[in-house]
């Protein structure tokens, strides 16, 4: 009788405790036998091939993308087919660098405040309970650039609560390490975090021009720890040549692809020892200096070459349909000056690796001047549909705009199948 | 005697051309102020004064420049003033480097290729001052360059 009664609630409390152990996730940091960094999750070597985003998750799987990551703890919440983000990670096996904001200084935010560090320390400590055992939290992402995008980060007073927050993660949670991410592996960052904030386990670092040597700058300032790269791609508007009037002249759809393609290469080979893997940028469409400028997908939601680049780094092989290929993309008016209401001509002459039919669409933009730095929100600059007079196959004929001023023609490049190309060159109006 | 005298001056001064022709005001003749000038060559988008100006530095210092790489067993790490007596290998790897840059925007994919390749095989331990204040890799740069120009002929 008292066997009987025992029995099943014996097998209630084992089937709880399997449930329990299964949903945790642990994830840790260990060696591999050539003595390199790696993440163990649940006990199995985990190389993160990821991406910074919260969109385009099943093709994220469908080209050997395994991670994401995102910047603020609210986006885990974000609804994507009827479920929260962190879930719908976990049913397509994605894993997630969860990121945690932390707040910068720019911004606004005192570091000498006691008020509003406890408020910060509070909402950190939260985060992590609602969060931390859930199967899809790969790593903490406890901050992003708060030592100021674009300064030296001579900021001890932000490593050391830095430090202090670290300290609260790991006292709610020993099962996920914590990364903070940087702007550029700048010597005197990293030399900061060294000297002040030696309880984080992962350096991540942004870096897009030369990011495949991040991590080798990184341990050339004498990081010993893991390292992501946490951001890459192209080379950022602060990267490149400019117009005579001071525009940033985005790189060829060619030389963003490219450029994605050899950085995830470079970076996995020439820091093998400390790389536990990266996250291209950005896995969306983001408004950023132009449209077009960061993202990997197009507003109306097809991929462009730099997922097909990321698609062959990550499998060495290409996706099932891949993106038109931009040859050329030529007008008399290219990063020119014009005076109002001139007619010009514009030809982009393309490929399709699959033999695609090809649709062309053509904007004529004011240049923004809604610049921001760090990433923060820009919003997107007005279109001037009456300044394309008409379009054939790869040829557009526009009038330059009435207004004097500066601006850009965008041809984008669609292939019917989900895969598209983009590009823009400047241009400028001046009343003579 | 008088016309060998003058024919040699003539080979002289032209051997100090470049072989298209253009040219070179090479200042005070160091590889730093060579440098400077390849450099702005490149920003001025001449490209062709760019490689020309980058080759000559090369032409002129890489001898010394490999002597430098082989003095190390990795790049100098420590103080701006360190990282700069190394001058001939800094100013070289930078040379090589801006000369693939300027190839490229040639649309002479293999002959930057292989102006990364030497920077990357012979003075990869090269550094070059960003004026935001800090030393960067042109190998590390360079070994980026090879894998993109790579990943565009991939089939």
């Amino acid at each position: 009788m008292k066997i009987s009664l025992l029995a099943p609630l014996y097998l209630g409390i084992t089937l709880v405790c399997a449930t329990t152990a299964a949903a945790v996730g642990e994830v840790k940091i260990a060696k591999d036998a050539k003595g390199h960094f790696t993440l163990l999750r649940d006990g199995q070597p985990y190389f993160i091939r990821g991406a910074g985003g919260a969109e385009h998750l099943a093709l994220l799987k469908e080209v050997g993308g395994n991670s994401i990551r995102t910047w603020g703890i609210e986006t885990l919440e974000k609804q994507v087919n009827g479920k929260r983000l962190i879930d719908r990670c976990a049913e397509l096996g994605i894993s997630v660098a969860a990121g945690i904001w932390v707040a910068h200084e720019r911004h606004g935010f005192d570091y000498s405040d006691s008020v509003q560090l406890k408020r910060q320390r509070d909402a950190v400590r939260a985060a992590v309970r609602k969060y931390k055992d859930h199967p899809a939290v790969l790593v903490w992402g406890l901050g992003n650039e708060m030592e100021g995008p674009m300064g030296d980060g001579n900021v001890p007073k932000v490593w050391k609560e830095l430090n202090e927050l670290a300290a609260i993660v790991k006292a709610e949670d020993v099962n996920h390490p914590v990364m903070t991410v940087i702007a550029s592996a700048a010597s005197t960052k990293v030399k900061g975090i060294l000297e002040y904030y030696p309880n984080v386990d992962i350096l991540g670092v942004n870096a897009y021009a030369g990011g495949g040597g991040a991590a080798t700058a990184a341990k050339a300032a004498g990081w010993e720890k893991p390292f992501v790269l946490t951001e890459f791609g192209t080379a950022g508007h602060w990267e490149v040549p400019k117009t005579k009037w001071g525009a940033p002249i985005e790189p060829s759809s060619r030389d963003k692809a490219a450029s994605y393609f050899a950085t995830q290469k470079t970076m996995t080979e020439e820091a093998a020892d400390i790389s536990l893997g990266s996250y291209c940028f950005v896995w969306g469409q983001k408004q950023e200096t132009t449209s077009t400028w960061y993202g990997m997908f197009l507003k109306s939601g097809e991929k462009l070459p730099q997922v097909d680049a990321m698609c062959r780094a990550w499998t060495d092989k290409w996706p099932a349909n891949r993106c038109p290929r931009i040859v050329r993309f030529e007008s008399e008016l290219k990063e020119a000056v014009f005076p109002p209401g001139k007619l010009c001509v514009a030809r982009m002459e393309a490929t399709d690796p699959d033999g695609d039919e090809l649709r062309w669409e053509w904007t004529v933009t004011a240049e923004s001047t809604d610049i921001k730095v760090g990433g923060d929100k820009e919003s997107e600059p007005p279109s001037f549909p009456e300044a394309i007079v008409s379009a054939e196959i790869g040829e557009v004929v526009i009038q330059t705009p009435n207004k004097p001023g500066n601006y850009r023609l965008f041809g984008i490049l669609r292939d019917g199948k989900g895969g598209a190309s983009a590009e823009n060159f400047c241009f400028r109006v001046e009343a003579r | 005697m008088k016309h060998t005298i003058i024919l040699t001056f003539i080979a002289a001064l032209l051997a100090c051309l470049p072989a298209h022709g253009q040219q070179l005001e090479l200042g005070d003749g160091t590889s730093a102020t060579i440098t400077g000038k390849a450099w702005e060559a490149l920003n001025a988008k001449n490209y062709a004064n760019a490689v020309a100006y980058a080759k000559k530095c090369v032409e002129m210092y890489e001898k010394q420049a490999v002597e430098m790489q082989k003095e190390l067993k990795d790049p100098v790490t420590s103080e701006r003033e360190e990282v700069a007596k190394k001058w001939a290998l800094n100013d070289v790897g930078t040379c090589l480097f801006i000369t693939g840059q300027a190839l490229e925007k040639q649309e002479k994919p293999a002959e930057a290729l292989a102006a990364y390749k030497q920077l990357v095989e012979k003075v990869s331990f090269a550094q070059t001052w960003d004026p935001k204040g800090w030393f960067w890799k042109p190998a590390d740069a360079a070994k980026e360059r090879i894998k993109a120009l790579g990943f565009d002929t991939l089939k």
